[in-house]
């Protein structure tokens, strides 16, 4: 499969006065998995939108295969989209929805029998041709939509929260089942959805949007263990995000004060001085009695143990009127902490991120850099 | 008072409630019987063997086909029933596919729900008819000369007020069809024009559907436009012949006319009413083919 390239220059969309895509730049190789992640609101779909070309940007250029295609029409673009309502003809049948894009190419009618029956046989929905889309499930209309879109054989694929509206357990199943058909076709799929963990199960990349903006464009692993601002840690889950001042280079990383604590943090942006934030994941923070020395340690004292089933979750309060989370494994042993209990938490300096919030170009050239 | 009075109280009331006052029930099947009644007894009358539209005189097509007086054999009933229904199709040939048209524009350029077409649709509950009828008339006979007294005209004015209420059933079945779908139609390679076709207008059926009967039965019904804007006897339809030669020495075959008119538009309704109950049933349920 030949292109599918896309590469987003300053794109920028307004409406009436208000700026909601402000200024992206993003660039996708052909197959690529990319998922726009981020919050209500944060430009999402109004970026999806303008790559299919159903709003045109205020500036900037969406280069397809290296053509800018910002002001060509929809039907005029190699692109296809699943809607998130599906949007599925409801005056037509199954085949009939999978057949139209075929038909409107002008197909000769035996090819559009064989591809259409291909592409619902790709999506396990050969037995439902003759149906109406009031017919079926959500999930089963979902099939039918991704047939309809990939049986044109874009070069891009567009997707907008297409498991948005179904319940938890067919979303798992679906997210395995578009995973393989991406990598089967081999088309660039460009995936909208506020669900981190949908984001991080199927994507080979992903961008962190927040108001217009792209915070950080990574695979999924680095934007999870390695969140390069603040925004992203907050919003890839929960991670402890804890007020610091960063003093001065280390041999390891760099040194950074929490309260009248000093800890080496030797991830992130190590360059950074004076008032900064850092972050560390719960399931990296190990608890120690009280009492027990060494670097990199703050004191504290437990406010609430919260048993989540394989873990607990331990909230220690520090000194400065910060929380940290800490998650320790249920290993069937008692656990070693009650509510009161004043103790030392390890933050190991090479799981201690210093966060800056830098641009995102800088933050590209080190997920490139990292990857 | 007790808990137990207080809740066998309520009980009493809504049982009261639920059951139907037979005042209301008595009040509804008067005013059904008192509008149908003489109309029934009017059709019932074109079958007369007599010459009186009030008393019995037995049973007869005397007024229908048979006798010299009859509806068939009169060119003025004739003409007249004739140019109801050629002003009635010709106002369903115009007004339904203008109003289609406006609607579909209007929606696209301001917003499904705009206000613009709620303006015009309350504008002609506003506008009595007989102003608009004098209106019209004026514009036909003082400024434009291209437009003279008789079908066209009549035509026009009735266009003029069908159309509002085209646009208005339109829109509420435009309200139901979301944008999406156009979208999905331009992405799978529809020009715009072609996704109107091809998708919005399929969906918008039953709209047309019962638009077709709204402005059949407009047309049908309609006086005052009509006769202010016809010109000789030849553009007379029925509610003017009713008009003119009721109060006259009117025969049964006056009556056998009304009922065609009557007849016609009541088949027709009731079979618009079948069609859009069978067309938005499909579109909802989507009946496989
Ligand atoms: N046609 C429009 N006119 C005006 N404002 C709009 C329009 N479309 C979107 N917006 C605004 O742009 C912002 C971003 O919208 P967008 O739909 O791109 O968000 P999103 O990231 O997809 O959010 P969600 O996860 O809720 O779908 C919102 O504040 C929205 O109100
Ligand atoms: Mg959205």
């Amino acid at each position: 499969m030949a292109g599918g390239e896309v590469r987003l220059a300053k794109l920028v969309k307004a409406f009436d006065e208000v700026t909601v895509v402000d200024g992206i730049d993003l660039h996708m190789p052909g197959g690529e998995f990319f998922s726009l992640l981020g919050p209500s609101g944060c430009g999402k779909t109004t970026t999806l939108r303008m790559i299919a070309g159903f709003e045109q940007p205020t500036s900037g250029e969406i280069l397809l295969d290296g053509k800018n295609v910002a002001l060509t029409p929809p039907h005029k673009r190699n692109v296809n989209t699943v809607f998130q309502g599906y949007a599925l003809f409801p005056h037509l049948s199954v085949f009939d929805n999978v057949a139209f894009g075929l038909r409107r190419q002008g197909t000769p009618r035996a090819e559009v029998r064989r591809r259409v029956n291909e592409a619902l046989a790709m999506v396990h929905m050969e037995a439902f041709a003759k149906r109406r889309p009031a017919q079926m499930s959500g999930g089963q209309q979902q099939r039918v939509a991704l047939a309809r879109a990939l049986v044109l054989k874009p070069a891009v694929l567009l997707l907008d929260e297409p498991l948005g509206a179904l319940d938890a357990k067919l979303r798992k199943i679906l997210q395995i089942e578009l995973k393989a058909l991406q990598q089967e076709v081999g088309i660039t799929f460009i995936y909208v959805t506020h669900d981190q963990e949908e984001a991080l199960t199927m994507s080979d990349r992903i961008a962190v949007m927040h108001e217009g903006r792209v915070e950080q464009v990574a695979p999924p692993e680095v934007v999870y263990e390695e969140p390069s601002t603040t925004f992203v840690a907050d919003f890839l889950g929960t991670s402890n995000v804890i007020h610091a001042v960063a003093t001065q280079a280390t041999a390891s990383g760099c040194e950074v004060r929490v309260g009248e604590f000093e800890l080496t943090a030797g991830r992130g942006a190590i360059d950074a001085r004076g008032e900064t934030k850092i972050a560390i994941r719960p399931e990296r923070v190990t608890l120690e009695p009280h009492g027990s020395t060494g670097p990199n340690r703050l004191a504290g004292m437990v406010e609430r143990v919260v048993y989540l089933g394989n873990a607990n979750q331990i909230i220690v309060r520090l000194p400065t009127g910060e929380a940290l989370q800490a998650l320790v494994q249920n290993t069937g042993e008692k656990l070693a902490y009650e509510q009161g209990d004043p103790v030392r938490a390890h933050l190991p300096a090479e799981a201690l991120r210093v966060l800056a919030d830098t641009g995102a170009a800088e933050i590209e050239e080190q997920a490139a850099a990292a990857a | 008072m007790t808990q137990a009075s207080a809740t066998g109280r309520a009980h009493a009331i809504r049982l009261r409630l639920r059951r139907r006052p037979k005042v209301l029930t008595l009040f509804v099947w008067g005013y059904i019987v008192w509008s149908l009644a003489p109309a029934l007894i009017a059709i019932a009358f074109s079958f007369n063997s007599g010459k009186s539209r009030s008393i019995w005189q037995g049973l007869s097509l005397r007024w229908w086909t048979d006798g010299p007086g009859s509806m068939l054999h009169n060119d003025v009933f004739r003409g007249a029933l004739e140019h109801s229904f050629t002003l009635a199709v010709l106002n369903v040939l115009i007004a339904v596919p203008l109003g289609i048209g406006l609607a579909i524009t209007l929606s696209r350029w301001f917003g499904r729900g705009s206000g613009a077409v709620s303006l015009l649709a309350t504008m002609t509950l506003v506008v009595p008819e007989l102003v608009l009828a004098i209106s019209l008339f004026l514009l036909f006979t003082q400024l434009l000369d291209i437009v003279e007294l008789g079908t066209m005209a009549q035509v026009i004015g009735q266009v003029t007020f069908t159309l509002p209420f085209v646009v208005v059933i339109t829109r509420g079945r435009m309200s139901s069809i979301s944008t999406d779908l156009e979208e999905a139609a331009m992405d799978l390679g529809c020009s715009p024009l072609q996704a109107l076709r091809l998708v919005l207008v399929p969906l918008l059926q039953p709209a047309i559907v019962a638009s077709v009967v709204i402005a059949f039965a407009l047309s049908i019904d309609d006086f005052v436009v009509t006769q202010y804007l016809s010109s000789d006897a030849s553009t007379q339809t029925v509610p003017m012949l009713i008009y003119n030669t009721a109060r006259g020495s009117a025969t049964p075959a006056l009556n056998a006319t009304a009922t065609v008119l009557v007849v016609v538009t009541a088949l027709l309704v009731a079979l618009g009413g079948l069609l859009y109950y069978a067309l938005s049933r499909r579109q909802r349920l989507g009946a496989a083919e």
